[in-house]
This record gives structure tokens, sequence and C-alpha cells, in this order.
């Protein structure tokens, strides 16, 4: 027999009602098997979904509907009015539980976009299926980490694209992708420095970047052209049209170059990040990065045909490294200081899909997701939420005795328990929904801030409103009824002889608020002694003596290039500057902190050994103010000093010398001489982040080994910085001509290394005042109505000599000792929380006392007191004749 | 008058259930109108049709048996109910009188 297609029949019954249901699926079933039989299955089957369609219809449809309101309508009606009428006569409270839903509301919207926005990256690319990043995985034969012997990296040799498309029958495209440089960027008179993307043309078949202006096709057919995004191409030419036009560009030399065409940019959630593309062969130094097969600089994409296999390019990838490396691998084998293990594979190449590259953790990249993020944010919604729900939770039960005579009467009427279940469960998901509406116009407010604080581009236009709203209302719905269900229950299960004969009192043996109150207590304690900590922590970072001087220093990049010109620079931008007496001192230095490092790694008695190198001249040690504790700084007019070296202490104890002076330190592993003489040590300095210890460091004047004075440091005097800034912008002027004028100040340079911690402790402050202002709310809400329900104790207290401070001790004491209990609760957790996941980034630590927990527990006690404290002072203060006048 | 109004649709609709008798149901009433009056109707039209004659008592219904071929599904059968049978009769009545007034109609028809 044949079936009908049984999805054509479900949406029948979805909109059907049910008590038509039966015959009509017969009826259409029927016509189907009959159809079938005269016209085949095809034409049966389209004149199913024909009919189907043709029952949707408002004779059928609302037969349904109004079936359904038949019974519930009028209930319904009445649900909300009374819901309505709750909310106006206690607008507190539902200002009160409002206020809490929403903002928690408001955090799970947030995670929601956050988790959308990285299921996004890269998704938009048409070829994204067939595009794959080249990885390599080798084994790490540099001091590894046993439980990894293998490095992973999607930084590859700039050889192998060439390689690849020669050899491998199953590339289409492959592009090269450098985005870590940056140039001097010139069109008539304007000049800055700006970060330059190298890549092949590949780049334009590949991946879906609209081309704005120019035609792709012909893209990179020479090397001297260049593609600008809009933001750049209207930086320099405004709105006339940049194509065809002569640029110059000055990485490590200075060129022309045409402006072939302008691209779109890419948006926050692309992995390929760029502002101006060149083809790679003006990379600096690409003439020998693609001769050598050793180094691994550059990290490729390719493009298979739609047809190839992964199977057969891994196959064939692997001949390709034998081919090309197959000597030089078996050469590391042997010299590698660690045993390398039988079948160990030195090197091979692996490929992942463009799509998974912002989900993949463990290859690093520009933009990878940091799960981090999302966890942080639901612990903090999940938080908010759960003092919001015990807010609405514990007011509806100590409020409840004002709807026992409700429930009596309607169950009197002959509401059963379930309906009235449904009843509270209603208004509470009519809260929610409120506060829904409320809770997204707090995510557009926060969204701006989110976006700082996590580093993307989200915006209202881009968000998708129906599954957004579905989302939105699914949260609100799930809240609403997690924070009824309870009250619900226990309102419900009021027996009504018992509620309407009038005997109970109206006060609410409240026995299960309790608990919450500590649970939501102990919540937002967690969250105050948590940001009291980290911000303990950032103090400490940012006040702790670094070892060097890091204020009033101007960073002031030469924009030479990597050449002895840096080193010419520094010198004639200090004899320039030398008579200005608001300028103190000219420092020259290959790199300056949080400016990335070099480290040299050596062999000394077949020990592996290792050292950071930072490259200066003699105003060095005096601008930053470094110690000198052995021997002397560096000499300008003793020739062999430009061999010698200056070590940090923690290189003379690594070395294990006990007279460094007289010592060596055979860095560049010469094998005649015994190396650089040690002509001074240092005390220990971070020039590294207090995240790590200070390691073993020299600093040396050898500008051939360890590089030229790239950077400039200018110690200014603590007078008007801005007018100091202008001084020197002027001088710059005079010695670099149309060179662009960059500067960071040091110290900001410094802080920014712990951006990233200062952000968490913003939104951890950020939460911690929502969650203690929500559950203040509750607290308030809730001594208001203990205050109403002991009136009349009160009175009578008073009548009987009861003082003041006896009534409010009275009535607050209880809340004194809730919030206690609760930061007993939440002392261990927090300082797990911190200890565990905070302070293990940081080698320097501020050590958490005792102090901490007593100063958040008594700010804690205090704003509790607060919140309490008016609904007590207000019974106290009655006058007893009032209360009790009716007795 | 106006409560007793029928639709030319129902009316067509109403004069098959009563023919069909025990068979009335939205299949057969969809083919005995294509056999008799050679008109092509959606069955939706007809089910919402006899629905809305139900809402108005002028038949009433209930689920046969179930057969084999039709997926197991049991037929709703529909009945002309009385006042269905006295509102057709009093529309054939009316329009007779209404016919007999028509001069040429009554020439050469032994209408009745």
């Amino acid at each position: 027999m044949n079936r009908p297609p049984h999805w054509m029949l479900r949406i029948l019954e979805w909109f059907c009602p049910p008590q038509l249901y039966e015959a009509i699926d017969g009826d259409l079933t029927e016509q189907f098997e009959r159809d079938h039989l005269r016209f085949g299955r095809r034409i049966a089957r389209l004149l199913l979904l024909l009919n189907v369609i043709s029952f949707f219809r408002p004779g059928i449809v609302l037969r349904n509907k109004i079936g359904m309101r038949m019974i519930n309508a009028s209930m319904t009606e009445n649900y909300l009015k009374v819901a309505l009428r709750n909310i106006q006569k206690r607008k507190l409270y539902t200002l009160i539980n409002a206020f809490g839903l929403s903002i928690g509301i408001a955090f799970c919207g947030l995670i929601y976009l956050y988790i959308l926005d990285e299921a996004s990256f890269d998704q938009w690319h048409s070829n994204k299926s067939l595009i794959y990043r080249v990885e390599e995985r080798s084994f790490d034969t540099w001091q590894q980490d046993p439980a990894q012997p293998y490095r992973q990296s999607a930084w590859v040799q700039a050889a192998l694209l060439e390689a690849m498309q020669s050899d491998l029958p199953e590339v289409q495209y492959a592009t090269r992708f450098n985005a870590d440089y940056h140039g001097i960027f010139r069109y008539q008179d304007k000049a800055f420095t700006e970060k330059i993307t190298f890549v092949d043309s590949g780049f334009f078949r590949m991946f879906s970047f609209r081309v704005l202006n120019g035609n792709p096709e012909k893209f990179f057919h020479t090397t001297e052209e260049v593609i600008l995004t809009p933001a750049i191409a209207n930086k320099y030419f405004g709105d006339t049209d940049p194509v065809g036009k002569l640029v110059r560009v000055d990485c490590e030399g200075d060129r022309s170059y045409l402006v072939a065409g302008v691209i779109e940019a890419p948006p926050a959630n692309s992995s390929l990040n760029f502002e101006i593309l060149m083809p790679q062969q003006n990379r600096p130094h690409f003439a020998s990065h693609v001769k050598q097969w050793g180094n691994f600089s550059t990290p490729t994409f390719v493009q298979l045909y739609p047809k190839a296999t992964l199977q057969s390019l891994s196959l064939n990838m692997e001949k390709l490294t034998k081919k090309y490396m197959g000597d030089k691998l078996e050469k590391w084998r042997k010299e590698s200081a660690i045993p390398v293990p039988e079948g160990a594979k030195m090197l091979e190449y692996r490929f992942t899909p463009l799509e998974e590259i912002h989900m993949k953790k463990e290859v690093s990249w520009y933009k990878v997701s940091d799960p981090q993020y999302s966890y942080i944010l639901g612990a903090i919604a999940v938080l908010i939420l759960v003092i919001a729900c015990i807010n609405y939770i514990s007011l509806a039960l100590t409020t409840s005795a004002a709807r026992r005579t409700e429930v009596g009467i309607r169950k009197t009427v002959g509401a059963q328990g379930g309906q009235l279940l449904r009843q509270f469960a209603f208004e509470s998901v009519m809260l929610a929904v409120i506060s829904m509406i409320l809770g997204i116009g707090l995510l557009a407010l926060f969204l701006p801030y989110f976006n700082t604080f996590t580093g993307k581009g989200i915006t209202w236009s881009g968000i998708a409103m129906p599954p957004f709203i579905l989302a939105m209302l699914g949260i609100s719905i799930i809240v609403g009824l997690i924070a009824g269900i309870y009250p619900a229950l226990v309102l419900s299960g009021f027996r009504p002889s018992v509620v309407l004969k009038g005997t109970g009192t109206s006060r609410l043996k409240a026995g299960f608020t309790k608990p919450l109150v500590v649970l939501q207590f102990t919540a937002s304690a967690i969250l105050i002694i948590c940001s009291v900590l980290m911000y303990r922590q950032m103090k400490y970072i940012s006040t702790k003596d670094l070892g060097y001087h890091k204020d009033q220093i101007l960073v002031i990049p030469t924009q030479t290039g990597w050449n002895v010109e840096a080193d010419k620079m520094v010198e004639r931008f200090r004899s320039r500057t030398l008579n200005d007496p608001d300028v103190i001192s000219v420092a020259g230095t290959t790199t300056s902190f949080n400016q990335g490092f070099s480290r040299y790694g050596y062999k000394i008695k077949g020990e592996q050994k290792s050292a950071y190198v930072y490259g200066v001249d003699p105003e060095y040690i005096p601008t930053l103010g470094i110690t000198v504790v052995q021997g002397r700084n560096f000499d300008r007019n003793i020739a062999s000093d430009s061999l010698g070296v200056i070590v940090n202490e923690a290189l003379v104890r690594d070395m294990k010398w006990s007279d460094p002076l007289n010592e060596h330190l055979n860095w560049r592993e010469d094998t005649v001489g015994l190396g650089s003489p040690v002509i001074g040590v240092i005390r220990d300095y971070h020039f590294n982040s207090l995240e790590s210890g200070i390691e073993p460091m020299f600093l040396s004047m050898n500008k051939k080994d360890v590089g030229y004075l790239t950077t400039m440091l200018v110690k200014i005097a603590p007078v008007g910085v801005s007018e100091s800034v202008d001084k020197l912008k002027a001088a710059w002027k005079d010695v670099a001509d149309d060179l662009p004028f960059d500067y960071t100040f040091l110290d900001e340079d410094v802080a920014r290394q712990y951006q990233s911690y200062e952000r968490w402790m913003k939104i951890t402050g950020l939460a911690t005042g929502f969650a203690v202002l929500i559950s203040c709310l509750g607290l308030f809400g809730l001594s208001g109505i203990n205050a109403v329900n002991r009136t009349k104790e009160i009175g009578i207290r008073k009548v009987m000599g009861a003082s003041l401070s006896q009534i409010f001790v009275l009535l607050n004491r209880q809340f004194v000792w809730l919030s206690l209990i609760a930061f007993v609760f939440a002392t261990p957790v927090s300082w797990m929380i911190i200890e565990k996941w905070f302070m293990t980034n940081f080698k320097f630590q501020n050590p958490v006392g005792w102090e901490v927990f007593a100063v958040s527990m008594g700010s804690g006690l205090f704003v509790a007191l607060l919140a309490v404290s008016y609904h007590a002072l207000q019974a106290a203060l009655l006058n007893p004749a009032e209360t009790l006048k009716h007795e | 008058m106006t409560k007793d109004y029928l639709g030319e649709f129902e009316e067509l609709v109403l004069i098959m259930v009563g023919i069909l008798q025990d068979e009335a149901y939205g299949n057969a009433i969809v083919q005995e109108i294509k056999e008799r009056v050679g008109r092509d109707v959606m069955l939706s039209a007809v089910h919402v049709t006899l629905y809305r004659l139900e809402d108005k008592g002028y038949v009433k219904s209930y689920l046969g048996g179930a057969t084999q071929t039709r997926g197991g599904r049991r037929k709703r059968i529909f009945r002309i109910t009385n006042s269905g049978l006295a509102l057709l009769r009093s529309i054939k009545e009316s329009k007779v009188q209404l016919w007999k007034m028509i001069p040429q109609l009554n020439m050469n028809t032994g209408f009745c």
C-alpha cells in the first residue's frame, strides 16, 4: 500500500483541530491513493501537498483556536487581570523583581550573542569548505615540555607555497599571509605608520572579501602593487579615486607602489585581519626567507580542487616534505639536544579547514576563540539570575498571606490544583517577559561596553532578530518558571477550609526563605570578595616597584628600519635635544618593554641555557634608573665595551658565578675565545610583565649581533607633558624630516600588559555592583514585609517599655545572622576561584590576608544593614497607639 | 429568512449529503459533485462547508467504521437533519414560486 508522505500530514496535524483531524487525514489519504494510481507518485504527492495547504484556511484553523478559547480564554483573561492588579498593587516588589530579572536576562542575552558571534567566524567565505590553513607539527628539540613533545604552529616556511603549487596536484590556489608588519605609508604630504599584510595573488581568488574598486583578476600581476581597505583609502585620498595613484611605502626599503584596488575591510568576526595588502615579494628579507627551509615564518593557506581528497593531499605532502626537507630533518634529528625517540616524526604538515581555525585553540593565531569569556559571563549571569529568582521567591512567599483568600475562593468555586499552579506560573512568566523587554533595553545599553570587553564587533543590525527574540523569550519563560514554580506550589497548596475560616494568622511561617536568603547572600558575597581580591592584586601590580623608572618616558620608534640608520637617528635626536631643559635624556634600545623581546638560546658546557637580550647604548641604564650593583655601565670611549655585556643578577645565579666581573658569557657559542666579557651586573628589574618571574637577561652594545637601536626612550621633565611632546615633535621634524612621529608613554605600555586582567576586574566589579544592588533590594522588600508582619508585636513591646534600639536590634538580628552565615560559605569558594583562576596568571602575587575577608564582610554587612534599616526604623518609630488601637 | 440563508455552494453540498445518504463524507461529496455537476471542487472547501452546515444544524456527523484503504482512518459521515431537509424544501418552493414568474420558463416546461 502506498502511504502518503508522513511529514505532509504532520503539517496538517499541527494546525488542524484534533476532533476533525482523523476524518480529514483519512480523506486526504484516500485521495492520495487514488491519485497515485492515476498519476503516479510524484503528481500525487504534489496534489496532496496542495490539498494540505488548502486546508490551512480560517474555516479550519480558527475552529481550532475558537475551540481552545472556549475552554481557556475567559480564565486567561482573568489571570491576566489578576496579575496586572497584583503588579499595580505592589509596585515596589514588582520593580525589585523586574529589575533583578532584567539584568540577569540581559546577561544571558549577551552570552547568546557572544556564542552566536563565535560560531559565525569565517563562515561567509563561499569557498570555506575548500580552504585549509597549513600547519606544521614538529618534534620540539628545544626546551620542551615532556608532556608535549610536539610543537604545533601555523607559521610554516615561506618556500612551502611554491613547492606545494608545483608538487601537489590537489592545490588550486594558495596564498601566504603575514600580518605582523608595519611600514611608513606616504602619499603627497601625508605620512603615517600603517599595518601592512603581505599576501599572494591567490588571496583574492580564495577569500570572499569584496573588491570595491579595481579588477581582482589582475591584482598582483606585478609586485609593485598595493590594495587598500576603504578606511586607509579615505585617510590618504579623501573622496578621490585612489586606483592608479602612486604611493610610497617604506617597509625595510622605500619604494613606489601603484594602488591597484580597494577591498572591503574584514569584519570583526574574521580570522584574517588586514588594512593594507601588498605582494609577498615585498616582505622584508623575502629573498632569504624563500631560500631557507629552516625558517618557519609564514602562515600559508591553500584552496583545493573540489574533487581533491585530504588523504591524497597528506600523502603527497609527505613526499614533498621528504623531497625538500629530508636531509635537513635527518640533521636535526642527530643534533637535537633532546634525544628523539625512534619513530617520532621530526616534521609533518597538517591542514585545518578555514571554518575551524577560530575554534582551534591549540594552534596560536591572531584571533582565537577564548571560552573563558563565555564561562565567566555564564557564571555571572547564573549568579545574578539566582539572586533575582530568590528575590522573587522570597517576596512571593512572604506576601502570600494576601493571596490566601483568593486561593481559597478560587478553590471553593472549583479551581483545581493544576489550574492554580498554572495561574501563578503564568504570573511569574508574565513578569519575566516584562523583564525581558527591560532586559533587551539594558542589553542595548551594555552592548558597546561588552564589545570593547570581548573585542567583538556585534551590532544591532547584524543580529538576526527572529531567533534572537525567540531565544530571549525562551530564556525568560524558563527563568519565569524556575522563579515561579516553588511559590506556585506553596500558594496552590493552601486548604480552602483552613484559609477561609480566618483562623490562620496573617503571619507567614516562611521557614524556607531563610536558606534562600543565605544562598542569595552567598552569591553576592562571592562576587564581593572576588572583586576585592582582584582589585588588590591589580593595585599591587600597578604600584609595585619594577626596579626601573617608567614615568615621564616617551617611547619613540626611529622609523628607519632595521639598519645602522636607526643608530644614527638616535644620535641625531640626542644632539638636537641636548640643550632642551625639558629633555632629561635620550636612550636607544632594540626593544622597549611590552613591544616584543628577543631571547637567545645557547649551549654552555653541554647545558642548554637561554637569556633575554636588549641592545642598548650607554644612556639606557641612567635613563631607566637601573641600579648597577657590580662593575660599571657601558662607556662610549672604551672600544672593547661593544663586545662586553652587562648581565642581571638572575643570569649570575643561573650561571652560578661567584665573581661575575671576571667571567665571560659565551652566548654566541664562539669556538675560539671565551665569549663576551662581563663588565657589569645590574639589579634584577621586571623587563617582562609580572605574570612571569625575572629571567636571565643581559644588555649589549654589539649592534651587529643583537640589533640596531630602533626605539628611543626619551625621559622628559615632570612638568607640562604636552608642551614637552610638542617640543619633541618639533625636534623630530628637524632630524627626521618626512618620517612620521609616533610615540607612546612607557608607563602606559607597561600597564597595557595587564589590560585583560583590568577588564576582568571591571566586569567582575560591575557584576558585583548589580548583584549587591539586587540582593539588597530583595532584602529591603523582605524587611518591609517582616516589619509589617510584626507591627502589633512591636506595638506591644513598645508599650511594655522596649527602647527604640532594642526594637531595631530585634528586627535586624536575623538578617545580620543570615549574612554572616553567607560570608562563611562564600569565603572558601571565592578564595578558591581567585587562587585557582586569577592569581595563577601572576608570578608576583599580593598575599591574601584575612583582613580582605574581614573588610569584604564588614562592607557587605553594612550595605545589608542599610537595606533593612529603613523599614526597621519606620516600624520602631511608629506610635504604638496607632497599631494597637483596633484591639 | 436571513437565518435560513444558504450560499450556492452550501446548498450544493447539502443536496449532495442528501443524495449520498450513508456514504456522505468529504471525498465522496467531491466525487459526486464532479460526476453530477461536472465541477472540480477542493476537498478543503467541501470540509469547511460541511462544518459550517453542521454549526447551523442542517447536517450532523459521526465517525464511521475504519477501512483498510484510508490508512485505517475513519470517515466522518454526514447526514442531513430534518431542519436541513426542511430548508432544502423551502428553498425549492420559493424558487419554484419565482420561476413561475418568468414567462419564458413557464411556457415550455413542465417544471413541477
